[in-house]
């Protein structure tokens, strides 16, 4: 069962990093076009249409599509409502990727957020 | 700028994405939950694991409700900042275990539940924390 835990722990992780991989792609995709919001419907289907043609785009639709088919495996192995918990960890992952490698800015209350969120998941892990 | 004020055609949205957000997480389980005797050891189980599981009915509207809660989600925040409509959203940390107790007939320690409270607590202090950056524009 401990090493059941760890396979599910890891295969989880497994599907939040490519989670985050897609959003950091989808990012990527969405800032090289410099859109400002709009409610404006045409100027909202030329910015669709203009990240559909974005490579990035369609490297973070792979990722997304990868990320469901680990989570179809996990769910098959694992209790939901541990396995939805334990997801919650993507927010890790993203918070360490926008730190680092789109340098967005950090406050104390994210960090503290960020721990709860670790302290959580180990909780729900124990058991 | 956005407003802030949460109307009650927006607090219906917020519990219908909850709602939604929970069903999606329900379907899928119950898509693998019928694939679970399945052991997926190498790729040509991986395949025949893959190919069961896409043709399930609860895959496919757990896929139609992500897509409905993707517009539903894109209304909401048109309307309302991000920080304030994250953690009404949260609440779907409370209602996946619910459901995984009246319909799937799991079991949560009291362990399991401080841990999803803490989990809770975390991601509601991270939303709250962006908020920070749309009051002090550089």
């Amino acid at each position: 069962m401990k090493e059941g835990l760890l396979l599910v722990l890891f295969l989880i992780a497994l599907t939040s990093l490519c989670d985050t991989i897609s959003q950091l792609f989808l990012k990527a995709a969405i800032n090289s076009l410099n859109f400002v919001f709009t409610l404006n419907i045409t100027k909202f289907l030329k910015f669709i249409l203009q990240l559909l043609i974005k490579p990035w785009l369609w490297l973070a639709f792979v990722f997304s599509v990868v990320s469901l088919c680990i989570w179809l495996l996990v769910l098959s192995k694992a209790d939901l409502n541990f396995a939805f918990s334990a997801d919650s960890m993507h927010c890790i992952f993203i918070a360490v990727a926008s730190r680092i490698i789109l340098k967005e800015k950090f406050s104390s209350l994210r960090w503290l957020g960020t721990g709860l969120i670790v302290l959580g998941i180990v909780f729900v892990s124990l058991n | 700028m956005f407003k802030k004020k949460i109307t009650f055609k927006i607090l219906l949205l917020l519990i219908a994405s909850d709602v939604l957000e929970t069903a999606i997480h329900f379907f899928f389980k119950k898509g693998a939950l019928a694939q679970s005797s399945l052991n997926v050891v190498d790729w040509a189980s991986a395949q025949e694991f893959f190919k069961a599981i896409f043709a399930s009915p609860f895959l496919w509207a757990g896929l139609f409700t992500v897509f409905t809660v993707f517009i539903i989600w894109s209304t909401i925040l048109s309307k309302i900042d991000l920080s304030v409509a994250v953690p009404i959203a949260s609440f779907s940390y409370i209602f996946v275990p619910l459901v995984s107790i009246i319909f799937l007939g799991e079991r949560i320690t009291l362990l399991r539940w401080a841990g999803i409270l803490f989990i809770l607590a975390g991601v509601i202090l991270v939303s709250l924390s962006s908020k920070e950056r749309i009051i002090q524009p550089k």
